[in-house]
């Protein structure tokens, strides 16, 4: 049962990172790097290579994730990204900018709606993680258990 | 069996992946030309391969620091040459007293070919005329006295309500929530730039590529 919740969860947050790498990829980057810009956080030297690099980044993330390859840093790499983008969403709500999330391509006001959503995606990341890391320990308990029971090759 | 199923796996991947771009791309384009709304207020020629529209407030400040330092460069780089053609639409906004009378004045000037002075000049003294409201001196202080009997008359007429009003409904139709807010149009293609981080630098590497297709 918690295995088919990991495969869900990680499933859901790999898609996500999918298509928000698609509506940004089949795009011109330089419509991302304006929502980036908005934020005001960046030098104009550093727009473009985050506008043309993060949605790779999300790409491979998210394909990680589905697939299940490298599950442990792919879960923390997104919850560290998921991270980075909850506090810059919140922080540009703060302070009441009007402006787009950027979050899937163009046209989404950034709200409370935008982020409830992103911090659902952020609660469910962290989720993932932790039960990666679990079961990867859990896993190794057991290998180790099962080498002690049953010594083999002693030669 | 299990490379059967692991190749079976990825190609229902690569199948979904192809589906969504597919739908994304799709679902990115907004067609339709730009709308022709009451009395024009273009910079340069209608036949640019690019259409830049602007909603503004004239008593926003981010709309002047828009206008003076990204669409100053846009008109001397861009419209000057041809490729863009810059159209100025109203939006004022209810909480500013003065933004409805200056879009009035600006209309009238646009009615006797004079948009461009006007605009500039009700944007570099946006500061003084929002403080006491005197819009009538600043604009005349950028055309002649024959001109600006013709603005005054134009300034009252139902037509430049109307074009005003125009442009508030095509602004309320695209959902512009904010000003400004700018739509870029390139081969029957509307695109919403995203609003507060459109810089000079971006949108020359926009264009550059838009001119390019």
């Amino acid at each position: 049962m918690r295995r088919a919740w990991l495969i869900a969860g990680r499933l859901l947050l790999g898609g996500v990172f999918v298509y928000a790498a698609l509506t940004k990829l089949t795009q011109h980057w330089t419509l991302f790097a304006f929502s980036i810009n908005s934020y005001g956080l960046l030098p104009e030297w550093a727009l473009k290579p985050v506008a043309v690099g993060l949605p790779w980044l999300e790409l491979l993330l998210g394909l990680l994730l589905v697939v299940g390859v490298g599950l442990r840093y792919a879960a923390a790499a997104a919850s560290a990204l998921l991270l980075v983008f909850f506090g810059v969403m919140v922080r540009a709500y703060l302070q009441g900018l009007e402006i787009d999330c950027g979050c899937f391509g163009l046209g989404e006001p950034l709200s409370a709606k935008t982020l409830v959503r992103d911090g659902a995606l952020l609660g469910v990341s962290l989720a993932v993680t932790i039960a990666v890391f679990f079961s990867e320990a859990r896993r190794k308990r057991q290998l180790e258990t099962n080498s002690l029971a049953n010594p083999q090759g002693t030669g | 069996m299990r490379s059967r199923m692991q190749f079976s796996t990825l190609k229902t991947i690569g199948v979904s992946l192809a589906g969504l771009c597919v739908a994304v791309v799709v679902s990115a384009q907004s067609p339709g030309p730009t709308a022709p709304v009451g009395i024009e207020k273009g910079y340069g020629s209608k036949s640019a391969p690019i259409h830049m529209e602007v909603f503004s407030d004239f008593q926003c400040p981010a709309c002047r620091g828009l206008y003076e330092a990204t669409l100053r460069q846009v008109i001397a780089n861009y419209v000057a040459t041809g490729k863009v053609y810059l159209i100025h639409r109203d939006m004022p906004l209810p909480n500013h007293p003065h933004a409805r009378t200056a879009a009035r004045y600006a209309n009238a000037a646009a009615k006797i070919g004079k948009m461009e002075s006007v605009i500039s000049a009700l944007y570099a003294n946006q500061d003084r005329w929002s403080a006491d409201g005197n819009i009538d001196a600043v604009v005349a202080s950028v055309l002649t006295p024959a001109e600006m009997r013709q603005v005054r008359e134009l300034v009252r007429a139902q037509e430049i309500e109307r074009a005003i009003d125009a442009d508030v409904a095509l602004a309320r139709q695209r959902q512009v929530r904010s000003t400004p807010t700018i739509f870029i149009t390139h081969k029957g293609r509307i695109t919403p730039l995203p609003p507060g981080g459109v810089s000079y630098q971006l949108l020359k590497q926009y264009f550059d590529y838009l001119l390019q297709q």
